[in-house]
């Protein structure tokens, strides 16, 4: 979003004069919606961000959570929902790079990454194509870095036919004592590093803070990705870090040099000189304000004192990458550009971090009331025609079109891959053999869009449930909240209830936000199409021992299965009523923290005491999908009576297909049934014995009569090959 | 393990060899490999040069290659893995050639193979007709060779080949077994803990094949 007046008159007073071309660059770069949250900040001082663990917070490139006492996760979400849309393709494959660099700012190894996709109908040409294209950036970003892809969530939906959202998301691991904790001096150099400076991506975070309008005039401002130069830089800062040749390390992300120097400063009360002639440029001619507010990919800053200079200077030749020295940090706190010896910017540090909060009106949209308000529900009159319907929803039926084009084997870490737990386990050998995370991704826009509140509270429980599912423990999560038009009061209110939703359920949980990043002007223009808002939780675990690890395949014929947890009549925004009736309302879900503390302390001690066989947690399409997706990953059947479902006040279509928070379904050993019952008795959670694995169908019966019935075979066609039938048509 | 610019798995097989097989491994920098101080030379997967021009295209035409050549002919074990294989075809150290997969796609996915006249140092002690699984994860593995490879060992999808290669071929010898390449990875097979259901670590038998050879012979 261009600057506005009043912005422009608060320039004019900072500097006590008129901004020089380059300085209006730097401000419009700096205090964009993307770079300085000035329509956000207000609202995320709520979310909880401090834990025991917790050594950085929100504020630096990414923050690190203490594992395994000597360790530290470095995680970190982003979204490139803007840049996706035009550009699929180098859209998301810079997403990916982008947020790599921000793990490499702590001097962590990225070991894994997320993503987390809203696309459109795959049946939809426009919409197919942009999923093909996301899909396939990511993939060979991903893959060409080395980093395996090893979890995240894919939606489909209408509303993101021509606008689809991009979010990704890394994980690394770092020793603490390496750990890039340092504070910059004055007289330290500032070093950039990695791909020479282009006219691609300039001012692409002052793009991507303004509706997409018709998007023959926005390529310019999509980055193109080199994942050659990216990998050198994991190799080549990981080197440097661990020889001591490294003070501080900055991406140059949204807003380019602009940003990174003036967070670094403005964080630490410094000035800096820098000779933007001394940068290695693409091209020849490019003009000083093209070249402060570039965003072109794959560069970073590093903080170095003189002495250690030598030593990252081998290491940056070794790899062949290109740098250069361009200017030192002082302590005038005044940023002084130059150009070719001349003067062209002159800009107090901390005027530039530091834009005026923006606080936009809210207003409750007329339709939120209509659409959450109790739907009387109609009656499915086919369960087992529902339940083939559901298992072949895109959004539940198996995502391997998607991830098979991911390497989520490399780096030989991936315990529970792709498709076979609820979360991704990793084992983290530089600790010892059997210590690793778990890590998974969620969101819900189908509730977010109806009611922000409860869908972002109920994406940080289902992340929790998750990460529980397999076995870890869950220590902090991220968000990303992608939300429209913050200066429209309506959609505004979306996302200040969004972040309330995040807050609170976090707060109950215990578990902290450690970091995130925000969204606003998710909207379509050219396509007056409504892009759903959505939160997404990207969460991490802690595991003691991997082998304990869950996945989600029914395991042995005579095993008995359980439903942890009550079940209530909640089938509001659900896959049901979207699938089966079209419809998208109704209440949503409400979300429990304190059954999902209760019933998650339940399966972790069931996994700890080595009951467990098989875990999954219940969402999408209730236990009736969470049983069948357990039925095909294991080639097993299931006898089920669901009077024995503990529940309040639902009828057979609830207990089969609501989506109340808090349920886990457990498949335990047949002869430690009874004690498994006793700790659930102990600690005072539900939990009905379902039924039994079998050798034959599934088959679902209420007392004595059935309810459903269907083949294991004819529902694993279904669910393998719905997905990439409906993509590749 | 030589590393180029864009090479992955080289601390993957580093782990293997160390702490599976117990043997002393290093990654060596392309650029500072010398090729007799080493017992076994393994060009481990990733996208040397981003796979620029063709996959392993820029690399098989690097000096380090005439290095690895000259290895060779000394006696040498040689193994490419995925993108090491397609160094290793475009440096004509084995027949054949990589190329994109029928699907036109990327895939991750664990298979399994059958070995063929197993010999030499990386499959001293497979036999014939062995079931081995591994996970393969390329986008050029579609193995393209005018006929049927009638003596060397080869190694060859079973049950479903996931990429169009012809003959379904997952992996080839040289006559004596010395140098091998293999499109799916054994690295990432070699530990039980790694191995999804359905499937068993069958990475195993190239590394201690390889273990075994170094101590008593091929």
């Amino acid at each position: 979003m261009p600057l506005s007046i009043d912005e422009i008159s608060a320039i004019r007073e900072i500097l006590g004069r008129e901004p020089t071309k380059v300085e209006a660059y730097m401000f419009e770069a700096q205090w964009s919606e993307h770079c300085s949250y000035k329509s956000s900040k207000h609202y995320l001082r709520l979310l909880p961000t401090k834990g025991k663990d917790v050594i950085i917070g929100p504020g630096r490139d990414a923050p690190a959570v203490k594992v395994f006492n000597n360790y530290a996760v470095v995680f970190k979400i982003e979204s490139h929902n803007h840049p996706s849309a035009v550009d699929p393709y180098n859209g998301a494959s810079t997403g990916v790079g982008g947020i790599v660099r921000d793990i490499l700012t702590l001097g962590a190894k990225p070991i894994a990454l997320l993503d987390l996709l809203f696309l459109g109908e795959p049946n939809d040409s426009y919409a197919n194509w942009l999923i093909r294209g996301v899909v396939k950036g990511i993939s060979d970003y991903g893959n060409r870095i080395g980093v395996p892809v090893v979890a995240g969530m894919t939606w489909f939906d209408k509303s993101y036919n021509t606008y689809p959202l991009v979010n990704v998301a890394c994980v690394g691991v770092v020793e603490l004592s390496k750990l890039l904790n340092n504070t910059p001096k004055a007289g330290d150099l500032i070093v950039i590093v990695g791909n020479s400076t282009g006219r691609d991506g300039v001012l692409g975070s002052s793009f991507a803070s303004k509706p997409l309008e018709d998007d023959s005039n926005n390529i310019a401002a999509v980055q193109v990705g080199n994942p050659l130069i990216e990998k050198l830089l994991i190799d080549a800062l990981n080197d440097a870090v661990s020889k001591g040749c490294v003070k501080y390390i900055k991406d140059l992300g949204g807003g380019g040099l602009t940003t990174a120097v003036s967070e670094i400063t403005a964080e630490y009360e410094l000035g800096a000189v820098v000779e933007l002639n001394s940068l290695h440029v693409r091209e020849d001619d490019m003009r000083p304000e093209e070249i402060i507010v570039s965003e072109s990919q794959e560069r970073m800053l590093i903080v170095t004192s003189k002495e250690q200079l030598q030593g990252l200077i081998s290491v940056l030749e070794m790899y062949d990458l290109q740098y250069s020295v361009i200017g030192y940090l002082d302590s005038s706190k005044v940023i002084r550009i130059y150009y070719r010896g001349e003067l062209v910017a002159e800009v107090p540090s901390s005027e530039l971090a530091r834009p005026q909060i923006k606080l936009w009106d809210v207003e409750v949209p007329e339709e939120h009331s209509s659409l959450s308000k109790e739907l009387s529900v109609p009656k499915v009159t086919n369960f087992k025609d529902a339940l083939l319907k559901l298992i072949s929803s895109p959004n539940v039926a198996s995502k391997e079109w998607v991830y098979s084009q991911y390497d989520y084997e490399v780096g030989v870490r991936t315990v529970v891959k792709p498709g076979y737990g609820d979360a991704a386990v990793l084992r983290l050998i530089e600790v010892d053999t059997y210590s690793g995370i778990a890590v998974k991704g969620d969101g819900n826009p189908r509730y977010t869009s109806i009611d922000p509140f409860r869908g972002a509270a109920n994406a940080v429980g289902e992340c929790f449930r998750n990460l529980v599912s397999v076995g870890s423990t869950p220590i902090a999560i991220v968000d990303e909240l992608n939300a429209g038009n913050p200066e429209k009061p309506e959609k505004y209110w979306y996302f200040t209830q969004m972040v309330k939703g995040v807050s609170w359920m976090a707060q109950e949980l215990n578990i902290p936000v450690v970091g995130g990043k925000v969204s606003f002007y998710n909207e379509d223009l050219s396509n007056a199409t409504e892009v759903k808002p959505v939160t997404t939780i990207v969460g991490v675990g802690v595991i003691n021992d991997i082998r304990k690890s869950q996945t989600l395949n029914l395991k042995h014929v005579g095993n008995y299965v359980l439903v942890v947890g009550v079940t209530y009549p909640e089938l509001g925004g659900g896959e049901l009523l979207y699938r089966y009736f079209s419809i998208e309302a109704g209440e949503v879900p409400l979300p429990r923290p304190s059954t999902e503390l209760l019933n998650g302390s339940y399966v972790r001690r069931l996994i700890d005491f080595g009951y467990a066989a098989s875990v999954h947690d219940v969402s999408l399409g209730g236990i009736a999908v969470a049983l069948t997706e357990m039925c095909i990953k294991g080639r097993k059947g299931v006898y089920v009576d669901l009077k024995n479902v503990p529940e309040r006040g639902c009828e057979l279509q609830d207990l089969l297909f609501s989506e109340t928070q808090g349920r886990y379904v457990v498949e335990v050993r047949r002869e430690v049934l009874n004690k498994a019952l006793e700790v659930a008795h102990d600690l005072g959670v539900h939990v009905g014995v379902l039924g039994v694995v079998s050798s034959g169908d599934i088959l679902f019966r209420y007392s004595n009569v059935d309810v459903l019935e269907a083949d294991v075979d004819e529902l694993h066609e279904a669910y393998e090959n719905a997905l990439s039938k409906s993509i590749e048509g | 393990m030589i590393k180029f610019p864009g090479t992955n798995a080289d601390l993957d097989v580093v782990w293997v060899l160390r702490n599976v097989v117990s043997l002393d491994a290093s990654v060596v920098w392309f650029k500072e490999f010398k090729g007799k101080s080493y017992d076994a030379i393994v060009l481990p997967g990733g996208f040397s040069y981003g796979d620029w021009l063709r996959a392993g295209a820029i690399a098989a035409r690097s000096k380090v290659i005439d290095e690895v050549i000259d290895a060779s002919s000394n006696g040498v074990p040689i193994l490419g893995i995925c993108n090491g294989f397609q160094i290793l075809t475009e440096a004509g150290l084995l027949p054949g050639a990589l190329i994109t997969n029928d699907s036109g796609k990327f895939l991750c996915k664990w298979v399994k193979v059958r070995v063929k006249r197993p010999r030499g140092p990386w499959l001293k002690l497979a036999y014939d007709d062995m079931t081995v699984d591994m996970p393969i994860a390329h986008g050029e593995g579609r193995y393209y060779i005018d006929s049927e490879v009638e003596h060397s060992p080869v190694i060859k999808y079973y049950g479903h080949n996931p990429n169009g290669s012809l003959f379904d071929i997952a992996g080839i010898a040289s006559n004596d077994g010395l140098v091998m390449g293999l499109m799916p990875h054994p690295e990432r097979a070699a530990e039980p803990e790694l191995v999804p259901t359905g499937y068993t670590a069958g990475g195993l038998v190239v590394w201690r094949s390889l273990a075994t050879s170094l101590k008593e012979g091929w």
